[in-house]
């Protein structure tokens, strides 16, 4: 017979084995760990994201190695590289055809405001992805390091759950 | 290879489709984008179209003085950023008359050399991926760390270095860096053979890229491609032999060249070069002269006399030259950039003409393009 | 296209020349070893003899070529032509057997001109070769090489791109570089956004 007594003894005998939570949580828990990035490097950056995604740096370990060639597939566009005002419309198709929830992370400074490429008479370049769509993340840095790219996947994280599952590290 | 011809009349009917290549596509090549006239899986016709990632470095030569343009040069080909800095510094130099110390040659040469490998071998696992295999290159990027560990502790930088200078390079390098490189050369020449027979040496591979797309010689010379591309056409053509610069024409190197043509001569150029890049720093370390890194008396602020003044370079994808028109003044008058993948990609058109769309593709990742570099 | 010339035309604007040796002035003669003298001024050097100048490597060839330092410049030989002759030139050295480097512009906008200028390099051998020809600005059409070098397709689409140079008989003017909409030439120097 279940009395609220019981109830209660039963949740603490479970609360090792069985994590009981919003289905909100749930859900965020689910997505931040399993972001799937949009293979979108443009330029010098996308080194870097390769780099990110190669053995030594290694975003596998946060569930990120997945890299969608197609839109559809993905719920992450990490912008690594300039945004040219050619390529605006193609960035804008990509991001308008991911499927909802989605993210998107500006990598480089190209992505934040147009990088070393802004200059008094510029025709080129778009000052930032930000412009063109809401951006969740800005990465600085040109290039920024992989760590920097794995430490903005975990900002993400922290976005999406309210908790961020890694220590920071504090320099000395 | 079907003759064009024959395309159109298989199956009987007329009927081509226009198949668009990018400008999103695993990033490995950049942001490319190649109009496709297809019939079935045979391309009729295929035009590249760029400017995707046009970065207006050119102009920017008409906006920033000598010493602010450096970091544009890392970021024209961002994977063989050292030889593009060193094709700009040359220019400035040889129209100032700057005498760079020999230590600093010497440095700017074992650097340039540890370029070309970390970018041969993005070039490897990049291409590799493209043609189904995900391996290589997670070891490609694995040597090419112990590089970019070696670079960053002299450099600061792991890409985009800007390391050299108008006069010289601006950080000497220390004994750490001196082993550090002496151990990677005596890792990396395993290394290399283990990827012959691991990859050079695989029966599909082969199969992938021998006799694909032919390139003839008089091709590349109508089309100005150079580097590799050349070089597996039977050509010997290297700018550090036929107009050396720096200290290139003190190492014993061999330019290595195939005559076959066809993609695997390709290949094999580039794996080659490895092996020779990692000859030259041997012996640039061993002949490494004592002395400062940077000339003497660098004029503070830099004003070239009056004239164009031409340098050129061998990159790690060919020939990359500069022109710099000055007028008198700290700013250059132009600064016109001559990139080695323009020219290779020139060809593609002509080249790739009645391939089956995954040889197109095989070829396309022989040449070896970066984007940004036809786009500057 | 001209071929039949006997003396190609040299362009009126002048071509670039060597770098101005400066004339051997009068030699200051030595102070003569008096203990009064009153300031000991060193004695002057005698110039230096004026260069001898670098040898044209394409001499056998009847265009005006000249020959250039390459330490002082990085290219070997140098011509200006008028525009009409560049097909011709084109022609004479891809029978030489050089290759195209690159084609590009340059706005002397105070001149009211703008240069085009063809640089070639030999595959086999050390030699870097300059052609120029200078059009007029408010006009600047020129003829196309791509029969020629099928590699200048597209750099000539990009100097069109950048300057505005038309290139008569090319098959594809469109922009290469820039979007395909656009009707401004960024490197022009009256160019503001």
């Amino acid at each position: 017979m279940e009395t609220p007594e019981s109830n209660a003894q039963l949740l603490s005998d479970c609360a090792p084995y069985v994590k009981f939570a919003k289905l909100d949580e749930m859900l965020a828990l689910g997505r931040a760990n399993s972001l799937w990035p949009l293979t979108f490097g443009l330029a010098c950056c996308a080194i870097e994201m390769m780099a990110a995604g190669a053995s030594r740096f290694d975003i596998s370990r946060f569930g990120a190695e997945v890299f969608r060639p197609s839109p559809r597939q993905a719920d992450l566009m990490i912008v690594a590289g300039t945004v040219n005002k050619k390529m605006a419309a193609a960035v804008k198709t990509l991001y308008d055809q991911m499927p909802e929830p989605k993210w998107v992370i500006a990598m480089g400074n190209c992505a934040i405001s147009g990088g070393p490429f802004v200059f008094p008479g510029q025709y080129a370049v778009v000052e930032g992805v930000d412009k063109l769509f809401p951006v969740d993340v800005f990465i600085p840095g040109c290039p920024p390091r992989p760590e920097a790219l794995i430490e903005g996947l975990l900002k993400l994280e922290e976005k999406l759950t309210g908790k961020r599952r890694w220590p920071t590290v504090k320099p000395e | 290879m079907i003759a064009k011809d024959a395309i159109l009349s298989n199956g009987g009917a007329n009927e081509t489709f226009v198949l668009n290549l990018g400008p999103q596509h695993p990033a490995t090549h950049g942001v490319l984008r190649v109009k496709m006239t297809m019939d079935g899986e045979y391309i009729v016709r295929a035009e590249p179209v760029c400017g995707y990632i046009h970065r207006m470095q050119e102009k920017m030569g008409e906006n920033r003085t000598y010493a602010q343009f450096l970091p544009n040069t890392s970021r024209i080909d961002y994977l063989s950023a050292m030889t593009y800095t060193h094709g700009f510094v040359g220019a400035v130099e040889r129209a100032l008359k700057l005498q760079v110390p020999p230590r600093a040659e010497y440095i700017r040469v074992i650097t340039s050399e540890m370029n070309r490998i970390s970018s041969h071998l993005v070039w490897w696992g990049a291409f590799l991926l493209d043609l189904g295999g995900f391996t290589p290159l997670l070891y490609a990027f694995d040597d090419r760390e112990k590089i970019l560990d070696l670079l960053e502790s002299i450099t600061g930088s792991r890409l985009t270095y800007s390391y050299f200078r108008i006069g010289g390079v601006y950080n000497d390098v220390d004994d750490q860096f001196l082993k550090g490189t002496r151990a990677f050369v005596a890792q990396m020449r395993p290394r290399l053979k283990m990827y012959r027979s691991l990859v050079t040496d695989n029966i599909i591979l082969r199969k992938r890229l021998i006799d694909i797309g032919p390139i003839s010689k008089e091709m590349c010379r109508k089309y100005g491609a150079t580097g590799p591309v050349i070089r597996g056409s039977g050509v010997p053509y290297d700018v550090r032999r036929v107009e050396p610069y720096s200290a290139y024409s003190e190492f014993d190197f061999v330019i290595p060249t195939r005559e076959e043509t066809d993609s695997m001569a390709r290949y094999l150029v580039r794996m080659e070069e490895m092996v020779q890049s990692l000859r030259i720093i041997e012996q640039a370390l061993d002949k490494l002269p004592a002395g400062p890194v940077m000339a003497e008396k660098v004029p503070r602020v830099l004003k070239l006399p009056a004239g164009d003044y031409c340098y050129a370079t061998e990159a790690a994808r060919g020939r990359f030259a500069v022109r710099i028109v000055s007028d008198g003044k700290e700013i250059p008058y132009r600064v016109k950039l001559r990139t080695p993948s323009l020219s290779n990609l020139s060809l593609f058109e002509e080249a790739s003409a009645g391939m089956l769309l995954p040889d197109a593709l095989a070829l396309m990742g022989s040449l070896d393009l970066v984007i940004p570099d036809i786009d500057r | 296209m001209s071929t039949n010339e006997p003396q190609p035309k040299v362009d009126s604007a002048p071509p670039a020349s060597p770098p101005a040796v400066p004339a051997p002035t009068a030699v200051v003669p030595p102070k003569p070893v008096a203990a009064t003298a009153p300031r000991p001024a060193a004695p002057a050097q005698p110039p230096p003899p004026p260069a001898p100048p670098a040898p044209n490597p394409l001499a056998h060839l009847p265009l005006p070529f000249k020959g250039v330092d390459y330490a002082a410049k990085g290219y070997h030989a140098d011509a200006t032509v008028s525009p009409d002759l560049v097909v011709a030139v084109a022609e004479v050295l891809d029978k030489e057997g050089l290759s195209l480097d690159t084609i590009t512009g340059v706005d002397w906008m105070a001149e009211g001109q703008m240069e085009v200028v063809y640089d070639y390099f030999h595959p086999a051998k050390a030699l870097r070769v300059v052609v120029r020809t200078r059009i007029p600005r408010d006009n600047p059409e020129i003829a196309s090489i791509h029969k020629v070098f099928p590699g200048a397709n597209w750099h000539e689409r990009e100097t069109h791109d950048f300057f505005g140079i038309r290139f008569l008989g090319h098959p594809n003017l469109t922009p290469f570089l820039l979007p395909e909409d656009s009707d401004f030439h960024p490197l022009r120097k009256d160019y503001a956004p």
